[in-house]
């Protein structure tokens, strides 16, 4: 009796396939794209801090987090498609017969969708975004499942660690497929899809990262017209200043760009405190307002226009305005005239 | 001006603007001493003197007096936007007007203005309301306003946003959504549509279908508007909404999670259909743009996600459209009338006491 493998849709909870289960259906689904020539999209998708959001907010905010991400993903995904989540909460989403530009188009849209959702927690409303790593089968190095797989990886870690809500496809399936034909991704094994992508190591053949920024410089700066020799003749210190520049701004960018996160707890800080204070002012005022009262001080507060009124005559909505309150003026003035008994509407403008 | 106001004495120090949005479900006021405020447009007399002992209050108003509701002569004096006595609904002509010429008092007094300022105010009236209406609000508000004018509610948002031209207003309330087009003039009749697909009918669809699903479960319309208020959605992947409703005293727990979504939905279409009356007679040159500054306002745009649902219903019936959502919902309609009342030439404002 042959023996059926079933594919089971009830480990994770949220009728979602498992991550082994998704791999298992990714191998047959690019089997099969290879076979009859059809385009095939991969993509890994994680939800930005979710695990901040679960020591900030608990399991259940997770949790509901989680469900509703799932849904919508599948709300952009057709019933042929596969999604299927790992332990460490990452989605893996495969879609057959799905043109790179359309894969693109997906990410994007899943992107904007998930900014737009809101969460009530303590009162207070939580937003959420995702990273997503994008690959297809369309470039020619993607030979194998394993290569999409690790390049949609590569592009999740890329977004993640660029502050997420963002999509990135790295494109380095070349490096990939190398890597795997010399055995370092060994297709008998299982792949642990759940690992968190990192920069692989060069291969001893292929140039290092400075041989190829190295040539690339040395190519821009022909192509400009750039003095070569004028440069060789440069003193070394002088082009190492010039690096230290470079370097120096270009942190300061990063810096700014990377500290986005932090800026969000301050806000989250800053609004408690906001809040903490407003409680206490309306308290205070409360209490002035008991006490004012018991001496029989006037309660008022002043209004800010007592004295400047109007229309501002420096705006460029001037004339607009000026037509349209006394159009206001107009018609408040009849229904007045036709509210009084027995008198017509008679001119707004007369003297009195 | 009232006769409360010339005991008083001199009123020569200024003038407190006041922009008030005079709801069914909500009143607010923005005024120009700073306070910004909004209480439930309910206002309660105790029914009996022991009532009264225990209250120790003649008038109760907002969610104090929905609160002890039980013990009060209870009103809700304004029914689709408008003053319930106008619409000849009611018995009680009398004590709606009473209530709310009470509760205009009460808006103008937590607006905290001096006794030596002039009060004057500019209240927004839903976009297709009849003379009588209008009337019937006049009269409340001068007992307690030295000048007092009305405004269409979308125009006052769409001014105090300063969106003056080819913008199309949805400001969406308790009693009725008001839909008006703004093309750089004041919006005539024909620039307006005043329906009653509104907060209100929401709570009947929800009730009418909590009520055919679970015919057992017990609650109130005052229930199911809370539940509105704090769960109500139109988006496919909103989070369940699993409450508790009494059935046969014992709290039970029910989803109502496709009932809140479809009672919400249910405002959509018609809104969607008003937009394009609105639209399809607009100069066909300007009609694109138009169709891509559609502003959300009122209470109602609180639903979660409905901009995206209105978005998608145009797109179904009018080829797209783009909906913006504005900053403050509840205060958009009281902050406009605010910036009308203070853009009046004094010398409007005085011919009006």
């Amino acid at each position: 009796m042959p023996e059926f493998q079933t594919v089971r849709m009830s480990d994770t909870g949220q009728g979602l396939f498992s991550g082994a289960e998704v791999e298992s259906l990714m191998r047959v689904e690019f089997e099969r794209a290879r076979r009859h020539k059809f385009p095939l999209v991969c993509m890994r998708v994680a939800i930005d801090r979710i695990d901040q959001l679960h020591d900030l907010y608990g399991v259940e905010s997770k949790d509901e987090i989680l469900r509703a991400v799932t849904a919508l993903m599948r709300d952009s995904m057709r019933d042929s498609d596969h999604l299927g989540i790992t332990q460490d909460d990452r989605f893996l989403a495969v879609f057959p017969h799905t043109t790179p530009e359309t894969g693109q188009m997906l990410a994007k849209r899943l992107i904007a969708n998930a900014r737009k959702m809101r969460f009530e927690r303590d009162g207070r409303s939580l937003r959420i975004s995702l990273s997503v790593g994008v690959a297809h089968n369309k470039d020619e190095a993607a030979t194998s499942f394993e290569t999409l797989l690790a390049v949609a990886d590569d592009g999740l870690a890329v977004a993640d660690a660029g502050g997420g809500d963002r999509f990135v496809e790295t494109e380095l399936y070349a490096l990939y497929a190398n890597k795997k034909k010399r055995g370092g991704m060994d297709s008998d094994k299982p792949l642990i899809i759940n690992a968190p992508a990192r920069p692989l190591p060069a291969a001893p053949h292929e140039p290092t990262r400075e041989e190829l920024v190295g040539k690339a410089l040395l190519e821009k700066l022909m192509s400009q017209g750039f003095d070569i020799d004028a440069l060789a003749g440069m003193p070394p210190d002088m082009i190492a200043q010039a690096i230290r520049a470079f370097s120096q701004q270009k942190n300061v960018v990063e810096a700014g760009a990377g500290s986005d996160a932090d800026k969000g707890r301050q806000i989250d800080q800053l609004e408690r405190r906001i809040a903490k204070l407003t409680h206490v002012l309306g308290i205070t005022e409360d209490e002035l307002r008991r006490v004012a009262t018991m001496k029989g001080i006037d309660l008022g507060l002043a209004s800010i226009y007592s004295t400047v009124q109007g229309l501002a005559t420096d705006t460029s909505l001037y004339e607009q305005k000026r037509e349209m309150m006394k159009t206001i003026f107009e018609a408040n003035f009849e229904l007045k005239q036709k509210l009084k008994p027995g008198s017509g509407p008679g001119s707004p403008f007369e003297k009195k | 001006m009232s006769s409360e106001t010339t005991q008083e004495g001199q009123k020569d120090k200024g003038v407190l603007y006041l922009g008030i949005d005079l709801g069914t479900s909500r009143t607010s006021v923005a005024s120009s001493n700073g306070q910004r405020i909004t209480i439930s447009s309910h206002v309660g007399y105790p029914k009996d003197v022991v009532s009264k002992k225990l209250l120790k209050k003649d008038i109760l108003f907002g969610d104090e007096a929905v609160e002890h509701r039980l013990s009060l002569k209870f009103y809700r004096p304004l029914a689709a936007g408008v003053l319930k006595h106008s619409n000849k609904t009611t018995d009680d002509v009398e004590g709606n007007m009473k209530a709310a010429a009470d509760l205009i008092r009460e808006i103008i007094r937590v607006s905290l203005p001096r006794k030596d300022e002039l009060v004057y105010g500019v209240i927004g009236v839903p976009a297709q309301a009849a003379i009588h209406h209008k009337d019937a609000i006049i009269r409340a508000a001068r007992e307690t306003l030295d000048s007092v004018m009305l405004c269409s509610e979308p125009f006052a948002v769409a001014y105090g946003l300063d969106m003056l031209d080819d913008v199309l207003v949805i400001d969406i309330g308790a009693g009725t959504t008001d839909l008006c087009r703004m093309h750089g003039t004041m919006p005539e009749d024909s620039d307006q549509i005043t329906n009653t697909f509104a907060g209100d009918y929401v709570d009947d669809q929800l009730s009418a279908l909590i009520k055919k699903k679970h015919p057992e479960a017990q609650f109130t319309s005052r229930m199911i508007q809370t539940l509105k208020e704090r769960y109500a959605s139109v988006s496919d992947s909103m989070p369940p909404v699993v409450i508790e409703l009494p059935v046969a005293g014992k709290p039970m727990s029910f989803d109502i999670t496709d009932d809140m979504r479809t009672a919400c939905r249910s405002i959509v279409t018609p809104m969607v259909e008003g937009l394009g009356k609105l639209i399809s007679t607009f100069d066909p040159e300007f009609q694109h743009r138009l169709k891509n500054r559609v502003l959300l306002a009122g209470g109602g745009s609180q639903i979660k996600g409905l901009d995206s649902a209105i978005e998608q219903e145009m797109k179904k019936l009018l080829g797209g459209g783009k909906v913006l959502r504005i900053e403050e919902p509840i205060y958009g309609g009281a902050n406009g009338a605010l910036k009308i009342a203070h853009d009046m030439p004094a010398e409007y404002w005085e011919k009006l006491k």
